[in-house]
């Protein structure tokens, strides 16, 4: 309810202030010899407390002015006229001037306080949406932060571990080779095991930095596999034979269906992807235990399987333990090896998983690891019919 | 043949002497087993922490060489809980630019660091040191020897003389109680807070710098050569005084 402008609300307060005076002169004028001036006083005090309400100070003091002159003229004798009785009119002035003054007062400090009140509800308000604005700016910024403190805590996890593994083998070919350089003498059989200790640390090496080489190249988006028809029996004898040092304390048994189908797939990085499951799963197997290599058509896809007969992997941990640098604390390994199979895997459209070697039910009570058993997917290269039937000779 | 006075020779006291070497990677412990069984030292291998403390316990090592990333304990712990009931020489292993670490051990008690990858003469010649002071502390104490010379050095304690090479140096006393006390611990790395508080007094242990003026100092004034330092700076842990006519691989 807006009164409009402030001298629009001064000249309704007035009108109705003077309607006010005119209304109760007339109501009252009757009967004015059966009361006694008191009654019109206190009614004509009214007209000022209205005028002040709605028009503020100035139309309640005139409104209350002319008030006073109404009481004057028709409730005191002489009727009819103004006459001069001094404190009469003075008091009567003074009091309705006061009341409607009051009145008047009373009403714009209210609407003060309540515009400031306003105000403020409008400037909290302001600040509360600022205050949003802010927070939602932090919350970004703190996301981002946290997102980026990620990303580093992720390179320092990967360099450490890294320089662990590059320096554990670096490591015991220094304290080898400075040995023998310094003339150390020993027997046959001792300088031979330290020549295989250097060897086999050398390959260890090399594997690290294959995956390296691998971790980068995925890393800048680089992992376009070169897709080729591949044989799996060849590719597994082979990396199997290439392992044979790291697998020595194992027994590896693959098993494969006759005439399985070839794979499209990038030779090298296949043999990446097979090379770090069967050293995760040297890692992993108790000596002269079975690791089991097998392949089965699924639809489409190949899935090929690298099993132990180790501790396996605890259901909790098989959501992660394909990410970078998640390698559980006791393999020591740089934890990027499995991270490496699954974008592999995933660059040629399979998939990775990691189950029970021995599922729960077919454990007996109280005996034998579950074991891992890691199996991927790749696609069957399927053969164009024209190619895959030649001519048969007539 | 070893350059300090009377200490010629003691190493060879205990026959075989039993050196406990505490790595969990294999590789490591193939190599050094089998470079110390080439020199004379029975090797025994224990791969976590716990066995390292049972096996110090158990078989009363001549010295224990203990790597400190271990897969059960923190090797500084391992070395602290040893040094709780036995002064048996320790060398640890560290990783490169863990500087604090080698400090830390020091400190704890460990009587010398290499760092991995390490040079196996290197690390010998570290442990042909330890057992040395070792066992002369058990004679009564290095502190008892008038005349320390490590190679052309030799400072007679009683009468404050240093000379190199028959040739009287002109020291300070900070300058003569710091060569004194690396002389005193030849072939060992002493760490910045040891000299400190041990040379300049027991509120010392931070101020580093000065160790590197009186270190410069003390190398003008010995004309040292650059390539072939008897004081050895150990950057970020100490120094080391050598006697730079034994090889050490």
């Amino acid at each position: 309810m807006d009164p409009g402008s402030p001298w629009q609300r001064r000249a309704l307060g007035l009108l109705a202030g003077l309607a006010l005076v005119a209304i109760g002169t007339l109501v009252l004028l009757p009967g004015r010899e059966s009361v006694t001036v008191a009654t019109p006083a206190l009614v004509l005090v009214l007209p000022g407390i209205v005028a002040g309400l709605v028009g503020g100070r100035l139309a309640g003091v005139v409104t209350a002015a002319v008030a006073a002159l109404a009481l004057d003229i028709a409730f005191i004798e002489p009727y009819g006229r103004p006459t001069v009785h001094l404190v009469d009119d003075v008091v009567a002035l003074i009091a309705f001037g006061a009341v409607a003054l009051v009145v008047a007062t009373l009403v714009a400090q209210a609407k003060d306080r309540r515009r400031a009140a306003e105000q403020r509800a409008q400037e909290v308000l302001r600040l509360s949406e600022e205050k949003a604005r802010i927070e939602r700016d932090q919350h970004r910024l703190s996301s981002e932060k946290t997102a980026l403190e990620q990303a580093e805590d992720a390179r320092r996890a990967l360099l450490r571990s890294v320089s662990h593994d590059l320096r554990t083998p670096l490591a015991a070919i220094r304290a080898i080779t400075s040995d023998l350089r310094a003339g150390a003498r020993y027997d046959a059989a001792t300088r031979q095991d330290l020549l295989d200790v250097v060897g086999d640390e050398a390959e260890r090496l090399d594997r690290l930095v294959a995956n390296l080489l691998s971790l980068s190249r995925i890393e800048a988006g680089a992992l376009e596999p070169d897709l080729q028809a591949i044989d799996l029996a060849e590719l597994l004898d082979d990396r199997v034979r290439r392992l044979s040092r790291l697998l020595r304390d194992v027994r590896v048994e693959t098993t494969l269906p006759v005439g399985l189908p070839l794979v499209d797939a990038d030779y090298t990085l296949l043999d990446q992807v097979v090379t770090n499951l069967l050293e995760n799963a040297a890692r992993h197997a108790p000596r002269q235990s079975v690791i089991r290599i097998d392949a089965r058509e699924a639809g489409d896809m190949m899935e090929i399987a690298v099993s132990d007969e180790g501790d396996g992997v605890p259901p909790a941990e098989r959501d992660w333990i394909f990410e970078p640098f998640r390698s559980g604390d006791a393999s020591r390994s740089s934890g990027i090896g499995l991270a490496i199979c699954k974008a592999i895997v995933e660059a040629h459209g399979g998939t990775i998983r990691v189950a029970d070697t021995h599922p729960v039910d077919t454990r007996p009570v109280g005996g034998r690891s579950p074991g891992a058993r890691f199996a991927f997917t790749l696609p069957i290269h399927r053969v164009r019919p024209d190619v895959a039937r030649p001519e048969v000779p007539a | 043949v070893t350059g300090v006075t009377g200490a010629t020779g003691d190493d060879t006291a205990a026959a075989q002497p039993l050196v406990l070497v505490v790595d969990d990677e294999p590789p490591i412990t193939r190599a050094l087993s089998a470079a110390l069984a080439a020199r004379g030292y029975k090797a025994d291998v224990a791969a976590t922490g716990q066995q390292a403390l049972d096996q110090t316990a158990l078989r009363d090592p001549a010295a224990v060489i203990l790597d400190l990333g271990l897969p059960d304990l923190d090797g500084i712990e391992v070395l602290r809980r040893i040094r709780s009931w036995s002064n048996v020489p320790v060398i640890v292993l560290t990783a490169e630019g863990a500087e604090d670490r080698k400090v830390t051990a020091l400190d704890d008690g460990a009587d010398d660091y290499v760092t991995k990858p390490f040079s196996t003469p290197e690390l010998l010649a570290r442990l042909r040191v330890a057992l040395r002071h070792r066992s002369k502390a058990g004679d009564g104490g290095a502190g008892d020897e008038p005349v320390l010379v490590v190679g052309d050095l030799s400072i007679d304690l009683p009468r404050r003389i240093v000379e190199v090479g028959g040739r009287r140096l002109e020291l300070t006393p900070k300058e003569f109680g710091f060569l004194a006390l690396l002389a005193r611990h030849a072939g060992k790395v002493l760490t910045h807070r040891m000299i400190l508080q041990e040379v300049w007094g027991p509120d010392y242990g931070t101020e580093s710098e000065y160790l590197r003026v009186y270190a410069s100092q003390l190398r003008k004034k010995m004309a040292e050569d650059p390539a072939r330092p008897r004081l050895v700076t150990e950057p970020g842990v100490g120094y080391r005084l050598i006697d730079r006519d034994t090889p050490t691989g």
